[in-house]
């Protein structure tokens, strides 16, 4: 599913007097689509999406909306923000408390001169989407965190923007209302087929609202992909980190063993692990990725399973967490976490197998 | 769409209201520094010659040096010993009415030193002061003090900025973390070394602050002294150049060096001071207010409750007091008869035109010094905080220049550069209403500005992505949410203009009188009595202000929740 680009952005960079903040980073998002910038606090992506939105006054670079220069480096253009018809949700709502929630979503309207009947039309259908017609005449102190959060995307959508910017909408959501505005921002996004550029630190966000993930860190791109393949073939070290939780492995490769498709590292310790190499090159050294729940404890005398990786390792200790248990192995002269839902019953000091699929080892790019 | 247009209506605007604010600053500046190095024909302008002689000159008048330094002095140790003292009890110790005596402790500020003087100078004039002749009634001899010398303008200054030391020394105390004595205690020290090893290092530096800022307000006031000391020619630096400028023949460069000097050195302790409250290595400060648990003082938390009754008694009540009791005599004493009363003082000050029209002026300029004057403090306040524009830090060292110089030194810069001003304003209201607007820059931008930057950027931002432009913005977003703001800038700025003293009594002319010099004149050139009378007046209608003030914003908080 690749639309027509709708958003481009190009060698954009962004400084704060000698400080490079963002950059050069470029991505584009197709029509309809909805694109997430992931990445952890002060890495730049909600200075990208402020220079988007025409807040922030890039140094170099391009964007193009639409095929509308909103910024040229080079040309020197640089649309105000009023003049680019994008509309964004902020992080702190910024719903106008001197204002009713009408009138906060009416605005939009107003200044596009539509008239009375138009903008009342509008206003309700905005408002219906969220489910807040009921809330029309309250004020902004009146109303609690999650129907501000409404009121705010009400007004984002009411004046049919072809763009919606997102800068941490949930963030300041308890984690219950959290899970549920996802689900109702991620079916809204689709049935308006707006495109949308959205910004979070939340993994589990990310992965549920988004068609394309890009990560960033330290003002640069690290992956740029569908959230299956951020998750299931992180490129970095980074990545494999910061999106979910992995056991980083490096090695020695073994050429003779390996091929364009499968990896085989040596590890200090001596372990053999067989990984996908998911189209990368390698040297004479890897860094791979396992996941912790791609991770499997089997005892001693069960049956083996049908790939060549699996070792024999030692329970260090089991933590109980709730809906998983993370579970501590000592494993060739080194600690492995592995999570694993369902009740577990491993003793401290058991010999195990430890046993990991090499589709699910990953070759990570060397940085 | 025009975006080229559109985008710099808000350069324009900016542009305007900066090249505004650096006329009405910087142009008088120039004019004071001018005459200040002009050693040609004094009868000539622009000079003829420039020079360092004015400076030099000076040295003959070590004296109004001395003078200076020992009242500002005297004064500061007397104001920061009101301050700390009452700070502690007010926010360290379990002293009855806590919360009432706090809100009271604001009031001296608004008595001003120039009724404190008149009043002090009814009660404590060596010959007919009250309290002398009550004393001389119990079978004294000699005065029991005498009001009019460097120690009694020390004490009435000391009284009114006793509260702005207050102030400052109790927000250091509030903003300091109670675990940091807790800890102490905690640790095994007792109550006497956690105050000396803990409390007072912690709050030195910000008492010291406020003994920077204090003594260069000091240095600058001009009220006091020129009711208490000026009739028996004790002078100190603002009052000096008041006399040099309004005697004849004014000696306008000599006035010129005295207030450059006093601006050097005004401006050295303001730098001083923002160093030492922003360069805070000590964090107490750490953004929250704590409510500090307050010791148990026992039964001695009726003496401290005393110690602040008699503060307030003295700055407040004894004051207006004095001045109702003296407005009601034909002739003020101490122990009048029956016959003595009368409201003769009141019918005068309103049948006299000169009174009347000082009312009326001080009014319009009021209102209209206040209402310009948020319009142009708000929009500077909003390019300092919030836009891009270039040179917005450099705008704001600006706006705040007229805070570092005696109003009385600014005006003589104003009035040297509008003598020579092609269009002839000098002496008419409108003068005056640039003065007013120059010297209250300050004010209007710090109020404004301190809303500002409470409000959440975004708020203005959300405008901006709606599609708004800048004019827009600003009439449905900003101005809106800024009105409370936009709404104390006004009646603060109101009050300083109706009492404003140090700037009008150089500027006004025979045809445009106000309030506070009229009361300063009668006080010099007609009765006491009547003095008394002017001074209440205009408190009331001050007063009467303020009031209408706290009743709407009241109205406007109930209206919003």
């Amino acid at each position: 599913m690749t639309a027509a680009p709708h958003i481009e952005v190009e060698d954009l960079v962004i400084r704060y007097g000698a400080v490079q903040a963002v950059g050069p980073v470029s991505f584009t998002v197709g029509a309809g689509e909805q694109m997430t910038l992931l990445g952890p606090s002060g890495c730049g992506k909600t200075t990208t999406l402020r220079a988007v939105a025409g807040l922030e006054k890039p140094y170099s670079g391009r964007i193009r909306v639409g095929g509308r220069v909103m910024f040229d480096g080079a040309a020197n253009i640089n649309l105000p923000a009023e003049e680019r018809g994008l509309s964004m949700v902020f992080q702190s709502y910024a719903i106008w408390p001197h204002m009713t929630v009408f009138e906060n979503v009416a605005y939009g309207l107003k200044v596009r001169r539509k008239s009375a009947a138009e903008i009342k039309e509008r206003v309700r259908e905005a408002l219906a989407l969220v489910k807040m017609e009921a809330f029309a005449d309250r004020h902004a102190s009146q109303l609690s965190g999650g129907q501000q959060q409404r009121v705010a995307v009400a007004r984002a959508c009411a004046f049919s923007p072809s763009v919606l910017l997102f800068d941490e909408p949930l963030s300041n959501l308890d984690a219950k209302l959290r899970g549920n505005m996802r689900i109702e921002l991620r079916e809204l996004q689709h049935r308006l087929g707006v495109t949308s550029l959205y910004v979070t630190h939340d993994l589990e966000e990310a992965l549920a609202m988004s068609d394309q993930i890009l990560v960033m860190n330290a003002g640069n791109i690290e992956q740029n992909g569908s959230p299956d393949a951020i998750y299931n073939c992180p490129r970095t070290t980074f990545v494999a980190d910061f999106v979910g939780s992995s056991n980083l492995i490096r090695g020695k490769v073994l050429r003779d063993r390996s091929s364009a498709d499968t990896v085989v590292i040596e590890t200090d310790g001596g372990q053999v692990i067989h990984a996908a190499t998911c189209g990368r090159q390698y040297g004479d050294t890897a860094c791979l990725s396992v996941r912790t729940v791609h991770l499997d404890i089997a005892d001693a005398a069960s049956a083996p399973p049908q790939h060549p990786n699996r070792w024999p390792a030692k329970i260090e200790r089991s933590v109980f967490l709730g809906d998983l248990t993370q579970i501590h192995v000592m494993w060739g002269g080194r600690e492995l976490i592995i999570r694993r839902a369902g009740p577990q019953h491993w003793q401290e000091g058991q010999q195990i197998v430890l046993s990991a699929d090499p589709a699910h080892c990953t070759l990570l790019e060397d940085n | 769409m025009q975006p080229r247009e559109r985008g710099s209506a808000q350069l324009i605007v900016g542009g305007a209201v900066a090249l505004i604010a650096a006329a009405l600053v910087l142009y008088p500046v120039f004019y004071l520094f001018q005459a200040a190095f002009d050693v040609g024909d004094p009868n000539v302008r622009p000079p003829t010659a420039y020079g360092l002689d004015n400076f030099l000159t000076l040295a003959n008048y070590w004296e109004i040096m001395v003078n200076t330094l020992v009242v500002a002095s005297a004064a500061t140790v007397m104001a920061l010993v009101f301050g700390f003292v009452a700070a502690w009890i007010l926010t360290r110790t379990n002293v009855p009415m806590r919360g009432a005596l706090e809100q009271l402790m604001a009031v001296p500020y608004y008595v001003t030193p120039l009724l404190g003087a008149l009043a002090w100078s009814l009660l404590g004039s060596p010959e007919s002061g009250f309290i002398n002749q009550l004393w001389r009634a119990m079978g004294a001899k000699e005065a029991l003090f005498d009001i009019s010398g460097p120690l009694g303008i020390a004490w009435v200054m000391a009284l009114f900025e006793g509260a702005v030391a207050f102030v400052m020394i109790s927000a250091v105390m509030k903003s300091m973390d109670p675990a940091l004595e807790e800890a102490s205690q905690v640790m095994g020290a007792g109550r006497l070394r956690t105050m000396l090893r803990v409390t007072l290092p912690l709050v030195a530096p910000g008492v010291l602050g406020a003994a920077v800022y204090v003594f260069a307000e000091m240095l600058g006031s001009f009220s006091a002294a020129l009711v208490l000391g000026s009739p028996n020619r004790f002078y100190v630096l603002t009052t000096a150049i008041y006399q040099l400028v309004s005697q004849y023949p004014p000696r306008m460069p000599l006035a010129a060096a005295m207030g450059v000097s006093l601006f050097v050195i005004m401006f050295g302790l303001v730098w001083l001071y923002r160093r030492l409250t922003l360069n805070r290595t000590y964090t107490t400060i750490s953004g929250k207010a704590f409510r500090p648990r307050p010791m148990d003082v026992g039964p001695l938390r009726w003496l401290l409750f005393a110690v602040c009754a008699v503060y307030l008694f003295l700055s407040v009540f004894l004051p207006m007091a004095t001045l109702v009791f003296a407005s009601l005599q034909r002739l003020a004493t101490a122990l009048p008869a029956m016959s003595n009363f009368t409201l003769e003082h009141y019918t005068t000050a309103f049948s006299l035109n000169a009174v009347r029209s000082a009312m009326g002026n001080s009014l319009w300029l009021g209102l209209w010094t206040a209402t310009i004057g948020i319009v142009l403090t708000g929009l500077i306040a909003w390019f300092i905080q919030r836009s891009k524009l270039p040179g917005r830090h450099v705008l704001e060292y600006i706006v705040m220049f007229p805070q570092a110089v005696p109003r009385l030194v600014f005006a003589f810069g104003m009035m040297w550069a509008w003598l020579v001003f092609p269009i002839p304003i000098y002496g008419t209201l409108w003068l005056l209403l640039i003065a007013y607007l120059t010297v209250f820059l300050p004010l209007g931008v710090r109020t404004i500005s301190g809303v500002i930057v409470q409000l959440d950027r975004s708020l203005e931002e959300c405008g901006e992505v709606c599609g708004a432009n800048w004019f827009y913005r600003m009439r449905t977003i900003t101005a809106p949410l800024l009105r409370p703001g936009l709404i104390a800038a006004w009646f603060l700025i109101f009050v300083a203009s109706v009492r404003e003293l140090g700037a009008s009594i150089l500027l006004m002319g025979p045809n445009s009188k106000v309030l506070t010099p009229a009361i300063v004149e009668s006080f010099f050139s007609s009765s006491s009595e009547l003095t008394a009378a002017m001074a209440l007046i205009q408190t009331v209608v001050v007063g009467a202000a303020m009031l209408l003030f706290l009743v709407s914003t009241r109205r406007l908080s109930r209206i919003e929740s």
